[in-house]
């Protein structure tokens, strides 16, 4: 395992310097940037997983929910107020507006795991009147 | 003999602050850093959330001005809501008259419909005509058509009714994630304008750490810009 330690660069963006709290710190686990957003047909959940090969990936899902979870091809460490901090995985579970369709299908590219969501369409007629 | 006056290079300021990919941000720090930039200032607000920033027992406010000869520099950590946007364009415009700059540059980021993630493109907009033969010389397409909003449209507003041109350069980015492989296309772009030499090869080594490092700032910045797309427009329902 390769360590990396994290240095910006050395005039630093300063404003993630809290961005550590809505990790697992003890479980060494980050939470991943993620977005749904809805288009016509689908749903389109995305996950940014840097750091990451598509074979260490694993999407499970439930009736209304979908969970990743990725192991980083190197650890990641931060040094933040003093402490040094290591994280080996990614872990999320995002809790969908729809029910989850069999035929959602996922693609992994440049570190971005896109999961495409197809909408449940009811038959229900709505007669006009 | 003939005698000539030695003309010195036009002042030109850069601006970047959070925003779509934190795009503006990535290609505006790697530039301070890479030139090796000097602080000269800093900007402040009533209205600013009381923020300090500790890096190497350095206290640093969040909006910041560095300067290299004729290149000023801008570059907030902070994303600005709506009411400090406009605040901070005419804060700008002022830093502006008081140094004689004579453009101001942009750099942003903005999602485009099939655009290739693997090779984003820069597009350009102006608000006086003395910029155009720049995006065309550099070969930048420009931005036709579109919405601008936040920071981003303040400063445009704030700009095209001085008499000070400005450019915002607009790479291709992913709006909600950090996206610092669309900061080399800006930073690149930037270098061509300048003509200076910035070599990108450390940014391009530290990409995948800068998009886990950045997750905050860039969830931050969501936040900021959806506080706007949530004020109600004036405009009635029907145009919409």
């Amino acid at each position: 395992m390769i360590e990396n330690t994290t240095k910006e660069f050395e005039i630093a963006i300063t404003s993630s310097i809290d961005s550590i709290f809505n990790d697992d710190i003890e479980s060494q686990i980050l939470s991943p940037l993620s977005c749904l957003r809805e288009y016509g047909t689908h749903w389109l959940l995305e996950f940014d997983l840097p750091l990451v090969n598509k074979e260490d990936i694993k999407i499970t899902f439930d009736e209304d929910s979908i969970s990743v979870e990725a192991k980083l091809k190197e650890t990641y460490s931060e040094e933040k107020l003093g402490k040094k901090t290591k994280f080996e995985y990614f872990k999320k579970s995002i809790i969908l507006p729809d029910k989850i369709d069999n035929n959602t299908s996922a693609k992994f590219e440049n570190g971005r795991l896109k999961i495409i969501i197809p909408k449940k369409i009811s038959n229900h007629k709505i007669k006009i009147e | 003999m003939k005698v000539s006056k030695k003309i010195s290079p036009e002042n030109v300021l850069l601006v970047g602050f959070p925003s779509n990919g934190l795009v503006g941000t990535f290609t505006i720090s790697y530039l301070i850093n890479n030139l090796g930039m000097k602080q000269i200032g800093e900007i402040d607000h009533p209205d600013l959330p009381p923020t300090l920033f500790v890096e190497e027992g350095e206290i640093l406010h969040p909006i910041r001005i560095y300067k290299q000869n004729n290149i000023f520099v801008i570059m907030s950590d902070l994303p600005f809501d709506p009411y400090l946007a406009h605040d901070f364009a005419e804060s700008i415009l002022k830093y502006c008259k008081k140094n004689t700059i004579q453009k101001i540059i942009i750099v942003s980021g903005m999602e485009t419909i099939n655009g290739d993630p693997k090779a984003p493109k820069i597009y350009g907009l102006v608000t006086h005509q003395s910029l155009e033969e720049i995006l065309y010389s550099n070969q930048i397409s420009k931005f036709l058509t579109g919405s601008i909003f936040g920071a981003d449209a303040a400063i445009i507003s704030v700009f095209r009714k001085s008499k000070i041109p400005t450019m915002i350069l607009y790479a291709e980015c992913h709006p909600f994630f950090p996206n610092p492989e669309a900061s080399i296309i800006a930073i690149t772009t930037l270098a061509k304008i300048l003509n200076i030499k910035v070599d990108t090869i450390d940014i391009q080594k530290k990409m995948e750490r800068l998009r886990i490092q950045h997750r905050n700032l860039m969830e931050e910045t969501i936040r900021t810009l959806q506080q706007q797309e949530n004020q109600p427009t004036r405009a009635p329902q029907i145009y919409r």
